[in-house]
């Protein structure tokens, strides 16, 4: 009976493909969940290709698997992956329909998933990663993800043993994943930017797993990330089978140490959390066997997608477009620390209020006291402007921070933001997005690029 | 003002340390004591003015157990005399009888309180609450969010002492209005997060219940302001409880 409703899900959502072209509709999802609706073990019974890689994580997975796709392209190799839909089980399902012939069977000899953590129990059974990478696991969604013990405690339990795993030295939580699989580990040597103790308001591993004493860092990066260990028993981080060091931001370089040499690759992004990302790919391809030479290459020709960072240089100002992920407070952080270090002048533009959430409810603002918003509390920022739903409760997030009155502009609607901006000579303006309002930033920054180009023509400031 | 905070390096989720950075804000006087795992309380010594305990993971649940069962007489005797205690989310399971898993596992509580909490991981619960604080002549609106894989039942529903009469949401348990769980001073509720922060009437109330006196808050007008949005947007029909 399984095997018969695979066959019609399959027929189902190849039609449901047909008919998506033909009435121009995306639906990225939608072959997918037409197959699961019909035979829920769909994943099980439809082709796979002979070798799978699975990145997964809080954070930084869809970079990973970005960055991993794009090098393989330039071998000429286009694995069939999800990176054009979800991360859950529809989307595996459809990508894996899209490339299979009639026959369920797949074209394709190599597959590069992304897969939302909370969804291996969904896709594990049915799916065995030869190879999988777990970037991070942090705090995330609190309706969806709970907390990150709770994660890690879902990849535990689903994880096919079978899967070499490719983790975050650096990360505790990550760390505490599937501990029977055989695995290899990346991290980062210390930094000149690390701290001796945890300044973040998150700071999920604290304590000894083992006798329960607070943990103490040879360096911390943020939150959890950093070299651990126990004063009382002795417990430590795992040592790196693939060290990042040397980090040169001038260069943007960083040199990866392995036990028998070592190489340099080009960064695509001066951020700590890209670091990892670049870090965690060169152990990747590492392991599948790709030398440093070939993997040099690969990472001097690539670049990060436009939907997450992206620059706009407009008569001496320069707008940046930033996704800060809706209701994450780790990833929230992040760009706050980010946006601290650069130089320069700077305004911001708040505007990653979960636009979904304000249409059927109201956005859970708890994860805004989970998120460093104190790193905003700076002398070259000199604007912060807030706007959307939540305009009130980032307002007052904001003055609890300590960031002064006179420097919170308030707005209801994101596109009049542009107007709260002061745009000073050589200004530096951040709009963060978030995950569902990404074409609203780009509406926000086509509004602030006519502004700073009417200034320069002699309009109204 | 004494605060003691248990635990805070695993009674952390969810900005709820923020409950007592607001209070230190707002009265900067305040001598805020954070009692890790490995200490003694100071409330075994002392009898602080307020004693918080935020929400944690299911493991931590076990160590703060295994932790104040060792001072469960003390306990009873500090809620006995009207020390305030404040426990938000899953904290306040802790204090009940059990909580039974659906994958079969009990864990024993200290059993301050005839409350039994029911928990299925693979199913989260989430809402957002609205509620009525009544005392005497006070009554408050209180407005959060609810984010849990458990609910908590009363042995004998008739015996049940609750913190806040519910409007929207879900009370202790989706059937009861009653919501969280009062005795004397001893205040606990599933709302998460950092509900002082959210809710400033409440605040101002606590700390008079902690012999703070016409407290002004830390920005309170820009907290109220926040304040009077929610409980319009919460009140309002329209808007969707539930995640």
């Amino acid at each position: 009976m399984g095997k018969l409703r695979f066959w019609i899900a399959l027929a189902a959502a190849k039609l449901s493909i047909i008919a998506l072209k033909i009435t121009k509709h995306n639906g990225t999802n939608f072959p997918g969940v037409i197959a699961l609706r019909i035979c829920p073990q769909f994943i099980k019974y439809i082709g796979k290709p002979e070798k799978i890689i699975a990145v997964t994580g809080t954070n930084g997975k869809t970079t990973v698997c970005n960055l991993i796709l794009d090098a393989l392209a330039m071998e000429g190799i286009h694995p069939v992956n999800n990176r054009m839909g979800s991360n859950i089980n529809t989307g595996i399902a459809t990508s894996l329909i899209q490339s299979s012939g009639i026959t369920g069977r797949c074209r394709h000899k190599l597959g590069v998933f992304e897969i939302d953590e909370r969804s291996a129990l969904r896709i594990f059974p049915y799916l065995v990663p030869d190879h999988m990478v777990v970037t991070n696991l942090s705090r995330d969604s609190i309706m969806r993800n709970g907390h990150p013990e709770y994660i890690s405690g879902i990849l535990t339990k689903y994880i096919p043993k079978s899967t070499k795993l490719i983790m975050n030295a650096d990360d505790l939580i990550c760390c505490s994943v599937a501990p029977e699989n055989e695995c290899v580990y990346f991290g980062i040597e210390k930094m000149d930017t690390d701290l001796d103790h945890c300044e973040n308001l998150i700071q999920d591993f604290q304590i000894c797993p083992k006798c329960h004493h607070k943990l103490e860092y040879e360096y911390v990066r943020y939150s959890h990330i950093g070299k651990a260990y126990c004063p009382e028993c002795g417990f430590r981080a795992p040592d790196y089978d693939y060290a990042g060091c040397n980090a040169d931001m001038d260069k943007m370089t960083i040199e990866v140490r392995e036990k028998d040499g070592s190489a340099e690759y080009k960064l695509l992004n001066d951020s700590v959390f890209n670091i990892y990302n670049v870090v965690a790919a060169v152990t990747l391809f590492r392991q599948l066997g790709y030398s440093r030479e070939k993997i040099q290459y690969f990472f001097s020709n690539m670049n990060i997608v436009g939907s997450r960072y992206d620059t706009r240089e407009i008569d001496g100002r320069v707008v940046h477009l930033m996704l800060a992920k809706d209701k994450n407070a780790f990833a929230g952080s992040r760009v706050f620390e980010y946006i601290s270090h650069t130089p320069g002048k700077k305004e911001v533009i708040i505007m990653n209020s979960c636009q979904g959430d304000a249409v059927h409810w109201s956005e859970n603002i708890c994860w805004l006291y989970d998120c460093d918003f104190e790193f905003l509390n700076s002398d070259d920022i000199i604007n912060v402007v807030v706007c959307g739903p939540r305009v009130r409760d980032y307002r007052f997030r904001l003055l609890l921070a300590g960031v002064p009155e006179e420097k919170i502009s308030f707005t209801e609607k994101e596109l009049d933001t542009p107007e709260e901006l002061l745009l000073p000579d050589n200004d530096n303006v951040y709009i963060l997005y978030g995950t569902d309002s990404i074409k609203l930033g780009r509406d926000v920054a086509d509004k602030i690029e006519k502004k700073i180009r009417d200034i320069n023509e002699g309009g109204v400031k | 003002m004494k605060i003691e905070v248990l635990f805070p390096e695993i009674c952390n989720l969810y900005g709820e340390l923020w409950n007592v950075s607001f209070l230190k804000q707002s009265c900067p006087d305040a001598d805020v004591i954070e009692t890790s795992l490995t200490d003694e309380p100071l409330f075994v010594s002392e009898t602080p003015d307020l004693i918080y305990m935020g929400t944690m993971s299911e493991n931590s649940q076990l160590l703060v157990i295994d932790k104040l069962k060792n001072y469960k007489q003390r306990i009873q005797d500090l809620i006995d005399k009207g020390t305030v205690f404040l426990m938000t989310g899953n904290a306040l399971e802790i204090f009940g009888k059990r909580i039974e898993d659906k994958d079969g596992t009990v864990v024993e509580c200290l059993g301050f309180f005839d409350t039994y909490a029911l928990r299925d991981m693979r199913n989260r619960f989430n809402s957002l609450y609205i509620g009525d604080f009544k005392e005497n002549e006070k009554d408050i609106r209180i407005v959060g969010f609810k984010s849990q894989f458990t609910h908590s039942y009363w042995e004998d529903e008739n015996s049940a002492e609750s913190l806040i009469t519910t409007e929207r949401g879900p009370g202790l348990n989706p059937d009861i209005k009653g919501e969280g769980i009062r005795k004397n001073n001893f205040m606990a509720t599933y709302i998460i997060g950092p509900i002082l922060a959210l809710n400033p009437p409440f605040t101002k109330y606590l700390l008079e219940k902690c012999g703070v006196s016409n407290a002004e808050l830390a920005f309170e007008t820009a907290a109220m302001d926040a304040y009077n949005a929610r409980v319009a947007e919460y009140s309002d029909p329209s808007t969707g409880f539930y995640y």
